[in-house]
C-alpha cells in the first residue's frame, strides 16, 4: 500500500473514532449541544471581527494594525484553549504500533494531521470578516493582500499547534514544564507590551508582511512550523514508547489508614474510599483541585475585596463559596464508581453507604470556606445568621439537588488517564446540574428580595436545617430510584469503561 | 466453618439484545453443595447467565432467578451469602490488595481476626506478589488481579460462589492451586459453586455437574462422578469437535 493511501486510511479511522466514541454515539444531546456551542462561538467571533473593524476605523492607525499589534494575545488564548481541544498523538498512534507501518511514517502522519486539523482555522471566523472589512475593502489593497493575510494568520495558528504540542508532550514528563511557556508569555507581555511596545511593533511589521505578500514573512513562519515539526518527532517517538509501557510512577505509596473512620461502620469505609479516590486518581484529583481553586477564589474575593458587596450579590457569592466545591465535584457523582459498579452492586446496600459517605465528605469540606468567612464576619460584612443560612442552604437544599445526578449519571470516568471526550455530560446530567444551580439561586433571590438580609438568612437556615436533618430520607430516596434504574445505568457504565 | 445449603433456581431466564437472543433457559435447578462447571464457546451466554444470576443484567419478562427463597431482582438479602468475581469491574483499582481485602472485610462485617484467618487459607493461592506489596491493584498483572478478585469473593465465606473463567490469566501452578482451593472450599463449607471455563479438563476434575451452553441454550447437562469422568469428557469433546 502506498503512503498516500495509508495516510487516507489513518485519517478516515480518526474520523470514525471521533464519530463512534461511545459517549457521542448514544447521546444526541451532547452532539447537538457541542455543535450549538461551536456555532455560537463562530458567530460570536464573526460579530467581534465586524465590530472591531468598525470600532477601530476612526483611529490614527489602520484597524488591522491594532489587532496585528496585539496578535500575541490571540496566540496565548489559543495556546491555553488547546488544553481542552488538542491532545498528543501518542494515544492515537498506540493501536497502529504493531502493524507493519514504519513508526516514523505514523508520527509524521499524525503530526501533519495536527497541522491541518479544522480547529486551526477556527480563529478565521474572526479574521475573515475583519480582514474583508479592513484589508480587502481598502482601496489600495486587493484580494491577494486579503488572501495573504488570512493564509499568514492560519499559518501562525498552525505554528501555535506545534508549539503547544511541544509543551503538552513535555508535560507528560512533568507538569512543571507548563511554567516555561507561561513565563515566556509573561515576559513577552510585560516587556514587549506593558513596559515597552517593541513586541507590538514587531508584530505589526511581521503580519503586515503577510498583507503585503512579503515572502520573507511566509518563509519565516513556514520555517518555524517545519522546525517545530521536526523537534516534535523525537519527543512523540519517546512518548509513544512510554504510552505502550505505561506504568504508574509510584514513589513510596503511602498507606492511608484513617483509623478514626473505623468508628463509622460501612459509611466510614466508603468515606475512606472517597478520600483515597481523590488522592490516588489523577482525574478525580484534578477535578477536586479545580473545585478547591474555585472555592478559594470565591472565598478570597468575598473576604478580601468589596467587589460583590451589594445586597443580593453578597448572599449569592457567600452561598457559592460554600456550594461550589460540592457542585463541581458532584456533577460527576457515580461516574468514578462506574468503573467498579458491578462490584458495588453485588454487595448489599453498598450504594446507600456510598451516597452517605459522599454527603458527609462534602459537608466536611465546608470547613474550608467557614475558615475564610471568619474575616468578613469580623469586619461586619456578613452576620452569623447569614453565614448559617448559607451553610445549611448548601447542605440542605443545594446538595439534595446535585445528588439527584446519582440517579441519572451513567458514564464511567477514566480514573487515571485523560481521554479528550471523557468529561462529556449526558442530557440528564446537564439538565439536573442546571436545575441544581438555578433553582436554589431562584429561591434565594426571592427570599432576599422579599425579606431583609437577616430574615432571609434565618429562612434559608431553617429550610436548610430541615433538608440536612432529613438527609437520610432523601439519600434513601435517591438510592431507591437509582436501584430502579440500575440495569440501564450499569449497562452504560460498562459501555463507557 | 459454616455449612451452607444454597440452591439456585432459574425460571424462564431469557435475555435478548435487540434481535439476538443471548440466553434462553426455561428452567434449571442448581442444588445445594453442587459444583457446576459451565462450558461453551465464546458468545454462548455464560457471562450473561452469571450477570443475570447476580442481578447485574435485567432478565426478560416473566423470568426470575431465586437464590434459596430470594428473588434476586426483588431484594438484596442474597448478596450477603453470595460471592462473585466476573471481571475487573469487581475491583477498586486504586486500592492496594491489602486495602481492598480490608475494605471487603469491613463491609461484610468480618473482624480482623476472621479476615486474617481467611487470608491465611488463601495465602498459598495468592502467592507472594500480592499481599504487603504496596502496589495499587491497577498496577498488578492480569493474573494477580484475577487472584485478588477471586480471593475477595471468597473472603466472607459465601454460600454461593460465582466465578467467570477463574483459570484465565493464571499460571499453571496457580491453576492447580485454584482447582484444589475450590474443591476444598466446597467440601469444607458445603457452598454451591458456579464457574465457567474453556478448560474442560480442569472443569471435569472438580465439578459434580457440567452444563454445556450454546447460543444461550443448555445443550447438555451432565452429572460428573469419578466413574463417568472419561465418558463425560469424550461426550463434551465430541460436541466441540463436531461443531468446530
Amino acid at each position: 500500500m502506498n503512503k498516500i493511501n495509508l495516510f487516507r486510511i489513518i485519517r478516515r479511522n480518526q474520523k470514525i473514532a471521533e464519530k463512534r466514541h461511545p459517549l457521542f454515539e448514544r447521546n444526541k444531546a451532547v452532539k447537538i449541544i457541542t455543535n450549538v456551542i461551536a456555532i455560537f462561538w463562530a458567530i460570536y467571533l464573526c460579530i467581534l471581527g465586524v465590530l472591531l473593524a468598525y470600532g477601530l476605523k476612526e483611529t490614527n492607525r489602520e484597524a488591522y494594525d491594532w489587532v496585528n499589534g496585539l496578535f500575541i494575545l490571540f496566540l496565548i488564548t489559543d495556546f491555553f484553549l488547546r488544553f481542552i481541544v488538542q491532545d498528543t498523538p501518542a494515544q492515537e498512534i498506540k493501536p497502529y504500533k504493531l502493524l507493519p507501518i514504519p513508526i516514523k511514517f505514523l508520527i509524521n502522519t499524525f503530526l501533519i494531521r495536527m497541522g491541518i486539523r479544522r480547529y486551526n482555522m477556527f480563529w478565521l471566523f474572526f479574521f475573515v470578516p475583519f480582514g474583508i472589512l479592513t484589508v480587502y475593502m481598502r482601496p489600495y489593497l486587493s484580494f491577494y493582500n486579503f488572501a495573504g493575510y488570512i493564509i499568514g494568520i492560519w499559518l501562525m495558528f498552525v505554528f501555535n499547534s506545534y508549539w503547544y504540542l511541544l509543551w503538552r508532550t513535555l508535560m507528560h514528563h512533568h507538569s512543571v514544564y507548563i511554567l516555561i511557556p507561561c513565563c515566556i508569555y509573561a515576559v513577552l507581555i510585560f516587556c514587549g507590551i506593558i513596559h515597552d511596545d517593541f513586541l507590538i511593533n514587531v508584530s505589526i511589521s511581521f503580519i503586515d508582511g503577510f498583507i503585503y505578500l512579503n515572502p520573507i514573512c511566509f518563509i519565516a513562519v513556514i520555517g518555524a512550523i517545519i522546525a517545530f515539526f521536526f523537534i516534535n518527532i523525537p519527543l512523540q517517538h519517546k512518548l509513544i514508547y512510554q504510552e505502550i509501557a505505561k506504568t504508574e510512577r509510584i514513589k513510596n505509596l503511602q498507606p492511608i489508614n484513617l483509623p478514626i473512620l473505623n468508628h463509622f461502620g460501612k459509611t466510614g469505609e466508603y468515606l475512606k474510599l472517597e478520600i483515597k479516590s481523590t488522592i490516588r486518581n489523577r482525574i478525580v484529583r484534578k477535578q477536586f483541585i479545580r473545585g478547591c481553586v474555585c472555592m478559594l477564589l470565591l472565598c478570597s474575593i468575598f473576604s478580601f475585596t468589596d467587589v460583590y458587596d451589594s445586597g443580593v450579590m453578597k448572599t449569592f457569592i457567600c452561598v457559592y463559596c460554600f456550594a461550589c466545591l460540592g457542585v463541581i465535584i458532584q456533577t460527576n457523582i457515580m461516574c468514578v464508581e462506574g468503573n467498579y459498579m458491578d462490584g458495588l452492586m453485588s454487595r448489599k446496600e453498598s450504594i446507600l453507604s456510598l451516597l452517605k459517605a459522599k454527603y458527609i465528605f462534602n459537608c466536611i469540606m465546608l470547613i474550608v470556606p467557614i475558615l475564610f468567612i471568619i474575616t468578613p464576619l469580623i469586619k461586619g460584612k456578613v452576620t452569623i445568621m447569614q453565614i448559617l443560612g448559607c451553610i445549611f442552604f448548601t447542605t440542605g437544599i443545594i446538595y439534595p439537588f446535585i445528588f439527584q445526578l446519582a440517579v441519572y449519571n451513567n458514564n464511567s470516568i477514566h480514573l487515571n488517564h485523560k481521554l479528550t471526550k471523557n468529561g462529556v455530560n449526558t442530557k440528564a446530567q446537564m439538565l439536573v446540574s442546571m436545575i441544581a444551580l438555578f433553582i436554589p439561586m431562584g429561591i434565594m433571590y426571592l427570599l432576599i428580595n422579599i425579606f431583609d438580609k437577616d430574615k432571609a438568612g434565618a429562612i434559608m437556615c431553617s429550610i436548610g436545617v430541615i433538608g440536612t436533618v432529613i438527609s437520610p430520607l432523601w439519600l434513601k430516596n435517591i438510592y431507591k430510584r437509582l436501584m430502579n434504574r440500575r440495569y440501564e445505568n450499569m449497562a452504560n457504565f460498562r459501555k463507557t469503561k | 466453618m459454616k455449612t451452607w445449603q444454597i440452591s439456585v433456581k432459574l425460571n424462564n431466564v431469557r435475555k435478548t439484545f435487540g434481535t439476538k437472543t443471548a440466553l434462553d433457559i426455561s428452567s434449571c435447578d442448581i442444588h445445594p453443595g453442587e459444583i457446576i462447571g459451565l462450558v461453551g464457546n465464546n458468545g454462548a451466554g455464560k457471562t450473561t447467565l452469571f450477570r443475570i444470576i447476580l442481578d447485574l443484567l435485567k432478565v426478560d419478562k416473566n423470568g426470575s432467578v431465586f437464590i434459596n427463597d430470594y428473588n434476586t431482582a426483588k431484594c438484596e438479602d442474597w448478596k450477603d451469602i453470595t460471592g462473585a468475581y466476573i471481571d475487573n469491574g469487581f475491583l477498586i483499582d486504586y486500592l492496594t490488595p491489602d486495602e481492598f481485602f480490608s475494605f471487603i472485610g469491613k463491609i461484610n462485617d468480618i473482624d480482623n481476626e476472621e479476615m486474617n484467618k481467611q487470608l491465611k487459607i488463601l495465602e498459598n493461592f495468592l502467592g507472594n506478589e500480592i499481599l504487603g506489596q504496596n502496589k495499587l491493584l491497577r498496577n498488578l498483572s492480569a493474573g494477580n488481579q484475577q487472584k485478588v478478585g477471586i480471593a475477595a469473593a471468597m473472603l466472607h465465606t459465601p454460600g454461593l460462589l460465582i466465578l467467570d473463567e477463574p483459570f484465565n490469566f493464571l499460571d499453571p501452578s496457580s491453576q492447580v492451586t485454584m482447582k484444589r482451593l475450590l474443591a476444598d472450599y466446597n467440601k469444607e463449607t458445603g457452598a454451591t459453586i458456579l464457574f465457567s471455563s474453556h478448560n474442560i479438563s480442569h472443569t471435569l476434575d472438580i465439578c459434580s455437574r457440567v452444563i454445556l451452553l450454546e447460543q444461550g441454550k443448555i445443550i447438555k447437562d451432565l452429572a460428573c462422578t469419578p466413574d463417568n469422568n472419561r465418558q463425560v469428557m469424550s461426550e463434551i469433546e465430541d460436541y466441540f469437535e463436531y461443531h468446530a
